[in-house]
């Protein structure tokens, strides 16, 4: 009976679903499940009376403690613990062990119930690490989540997002005071807009926007979310939230560098340009897109053959070249730029290597300033310089001139009058009265010349105007008419009605009063005095040349004595020297400028250059 | 004694102020007067013999066709062995001229003086003492 019972028990505890053992007081098992057996890779032939203890020899202590506790009639709590199976895997089992009664309530045994929960250990270790994992990246990306359940209106905010909000860690939000920490306008808007959306048509959001902290602090987040639906049916919304505001900062900086850097470079009095090792341009600044008259994106890929004249071009490149292969830089060098339209400039340039990490070449760049205007001006100057040494030397001359002149008549009076002192002689002081007044005339009129000399070198408000220059020459040839007849001279005027020279008129019509009388009063006695009067019409002059045949001059020995006052070189009653020397002064305050071609016995061409108007 | 005197110079009035001092340190009756350096050179040049070189020649420097340095230039290449006293009288004051002519003193044997218009009787005295006493 005892064994149909226990058998039948037997049969019952085998099916048993969960792993089950029955031991008596000695430890050896009396009933056990299959499910035991199968799971457990317990072989069937672990007889009933084995010991318990040798099932899982690594837990035998702490499950004789919990069997003898289950003796003495408690129950235990589940326990958990890891075991090697067969194939050395590790794996975790739970157990729990409560003491076994029979009918009378005495304790006979123990029933042993026992899982493998690797999985499950398996599991939640994944989820702890996950965790931490979160956790960290959280923390680390300073990204938080959020979680609005719909159903109960109850909004989760996670620690990092309680943390950007710097709001208590105990902090519970409503959606409408989330939603109010976003700055008012923009951010507020933008973000609410996307929530009735996202809960209307289930969309997501991702926006970069900014909110006020609880502190006040103002910061910029990137809030993404998306609306959750279960069987169609919208249950809340889940999202992430993150302080991108250093990184928001860091790209404000940025670009506020950018701006700075581009603000400076295009507003710097010089063309700066970047070009890549193929010497084609990557960067320009205004002043460069200016002197161009390109647009940026027209010169940008460009190289020096495509924007400037073929000569520059093969200049800038050979240039290029030596500096990115030397690497040493080409600095304040005057170049030469001629564009595709033939515009010249001048610059100063400086060219330097540009090198990456590993120093090795990637392009240039270049500085350049246009010193076209410092050029002219330097040629300005120095013409200015040559004319003020010029007038310099000119007025030194006048001063000796002026000098040298008074003087002589002073000497002559200061002796005329020693003598008249201590003549006694009517006759002879008479005689020198006479020498004196005459000395005295000479004064006036010497001074009347050296006042003419000045009033043409000083008096700048004349004004000039275009003259015919046969009018001229017929007014002329009237006034020296008996000059003319005296000599026997023709004067042949070949030059067309239509000339005109630009010039003061009292002056044109002395200078050529001047050299045509001396072409006359120089003729060759033994020829048939002709003086030949033509024009030429240059760029910049119209030259009246008038030629004669007459004696000629030794212009080499003559060479700086030929202008000066009161410098003779011939023996003719009438030849004054003041003549030419006033003449000279008067075409150069127009200006121009003489030029002559003389040989004695030949004749003398001279040459006068009428400067025209600019 | 003092055999001749040439005056060089185109100014008429000092060549008559010359000759009136002149007139009264020196008895010497032969006084030629050139208005030009290069006259007074064609006559150098075209004279027969050293008797009438002249003891005393008064030069002025700015002059027309010949000035007076082109003609001191010309004048001491000719080859008179005779010592002749050139006494360049001017009107001018420019310190220049005066060293120029400085720089002739050590190129002849010549005499060589230096005046500044008007010249008075004791210069006069000064120029024709010493060359009276030579002969």
């Amino acid at each position: 009976m005892k064994s149909h019972i226990k058998n039948s028990t037997d049969y019952l505890i085998k099916q048993l679903p969960k792993a089950t053992a029955y031991v008596n007081l000695n430890m050896n098992i009396i009933h056990i499940s299959d499910s035991w057996v199968n799971t457990f890779e317990f072989s069937r032939n672990l007889s009933d009376d084995s010991n318990i203890l040798n099932a899982f020899p690594l837990l035998s202590n702490e499950w004789q403690q919990d069997l003898e506790y289950a003796f003495l009639g408690f129950k235990n709590i589940a326990r958990k613990d890891k075991y090697f199976d067969r194939d050395n895997k590790l794996n975790w089992l739970e157990w729990i062990i409560h003491p076994w009664y029979d009918e009378k309530e005495n304790v006979i045994g123990a029933i042993i119930q026992i899982e493998n929960i690797s999985k499950t250990i398996e599991l939640e270790q994944k989820v702890e690490k996950l965790e931490l994992l979160l956790n960290a990246k959280s923390e680390i990306a300073k990204i938080g989540s959020w979680e609005y359940n719909v159903i109960t209106n109850k909004l989760t905010w996670c620690k990092m997002t309680k943390l950007i909000h710097e709001v208590p860690l105990d902090y519970c939000p409503s959606i409408e005071m989330a939603l109010n920490f976003y700055k008012e306008g923009y951010s507020r808007n933008l973000v609410r807009q996307r929530v009735e959306k996202a809960m209307k048509d289930g969309d997501t959001w991702h926006e970069k926007l900014q909110l006020t902290t609880a502190k006040g602090n103002d910061i910029w987040v990137q809030a993404s979310g998306k609306a959750i639906f279960d069987d169609g049916k919208l249950v809340g919304l889940i999202g992430s939230f993150q302080d991108i505001t250093e990184e928001v900062k860091v790209q404000q900086k940025t670009k506020d560098s950018e701006v700075l850097l581009r603000t400076l470079i295009d507003n710097l009095p010089l063309n700066v340009f970047i070009k890549d090792l193929e010497s084609r341009k990557t960067l320009v600044n205004k002043s460069e897109c200016d002197y161009l008259g390109m647009s940026n994106d027209e010169i940008i890929g460009k190289d020096d053959f495509e924007l400037f004249h073929k000569e520059s071009a093969e200049i800038s490149r050979k240039e290029d070249l030596h500096i990115v292969q030397s690497l040493t830089p080409m600095i304040r060098k005057e170049t030469l730029n001629i564009k595709k339209d033939g515009t010249k400039t001048m610059f100063l340039t400086s060219k330097i290597p540009l090198l990456n990490d590993y120093l090795e070449p990637t392009g240039i760049i270049g500085f350049s300033l246009d010193i076209t205007h410092l050029k002219e001006k330097e040629k300005e100057l120095r013409r200015l310089v040559h004319i003020t040494s010029l007038q310099n030397k000119k007025l030194i001359n006048f001063a000796h001139i002026v000098s040298h002149n008074l003087r002589s008549h002073t000497a002559n009076f200061s002796m005329l009058l020693g003598f008249l002192i201590k003549e006694k002689s009517d006759e002879e002081r008479e005689n020198l009265l006479n020498m004196l007044i005459s000395e005295s005339d000479n004064l006036l009129e010497t001074i009347d010349n050296l006042n003419e000399v000045v009033e043409i070198n000083t008096v700048q408000n004349q004004v000039s105007k275009p003259i015919h220059i046969n009018t001229t020459i017929t007014k002329i040839k009237k006034s020296i008419k008996s000059l003319l007849r005296h000599k026997k001279s023709r004067i042949k005027n070949l030059i067309d009605d239509s000339v005109y020279v630009n010039g003061i008129p009292s002056y044109v019509d002395n200078i050529l009063l001047n050299v045509i009388s001396n072409a006359i009063k120089f003729e060759d006695p033994r020829k048939e005095c002709v003086v030949e009067i033509s024009a030429k019409k240059l760029k910049k002059y119209t030259v009246i040349t008038i030629k004669d045949n007459g004696i000629g001059i030794d212009l080499e020995k003559n060479k700086t004595k030929i202008f000066g006052m009161y410098k003779i070189f011939h023996q003719h009653n009438d030849s004054r020297g003041i003549g030419l020397f006033i003449s000279k002064n008067q075409i150069e305050a127009m200006k121009g400028k003489f030029v002559l071609r003389s040989k004695v016995d030949k004749g003398t061409t001279f040459n006068i250059y009428f400067k025209e108007n600019d | 004694m003092i055999n001749s005197i040439f005056i060089i110079d185109d100014d008429a009035i000092t060549v008559f102020g010359i000759r009136k001092l002149l007139a009264t340190v020196v008895s010497c009756t032969n006084i030629t007067n050139f208005s030009n350096g290069k006259l007074a050179m064609e006559h150098f040049e075209n004279l027969g013999n050293d008797n009438e070189l002249p003891d005393i020649i008064f030069l002025d420097l700015n002059m027309p066709i010949m000035d007076g340095w082109e003609f001191l230039e010309a004048f001491i290449k000719l080859p008179i062995k005779q010592k002749i006293t050139i006494n360049i009288v001017t009107s001018s004051i420019n310190s220049l001229d005066r060293d120029k002519s400085n720089t002739f003193k050590n190129r002849t044997h010549h005499k060589i003086t230096y005046n500044t218009k008007p010249l008075n009787k004791d210069e006069i005295q000064n120029i024709t003492n010493p060359a009276k006493q030579q002969h």
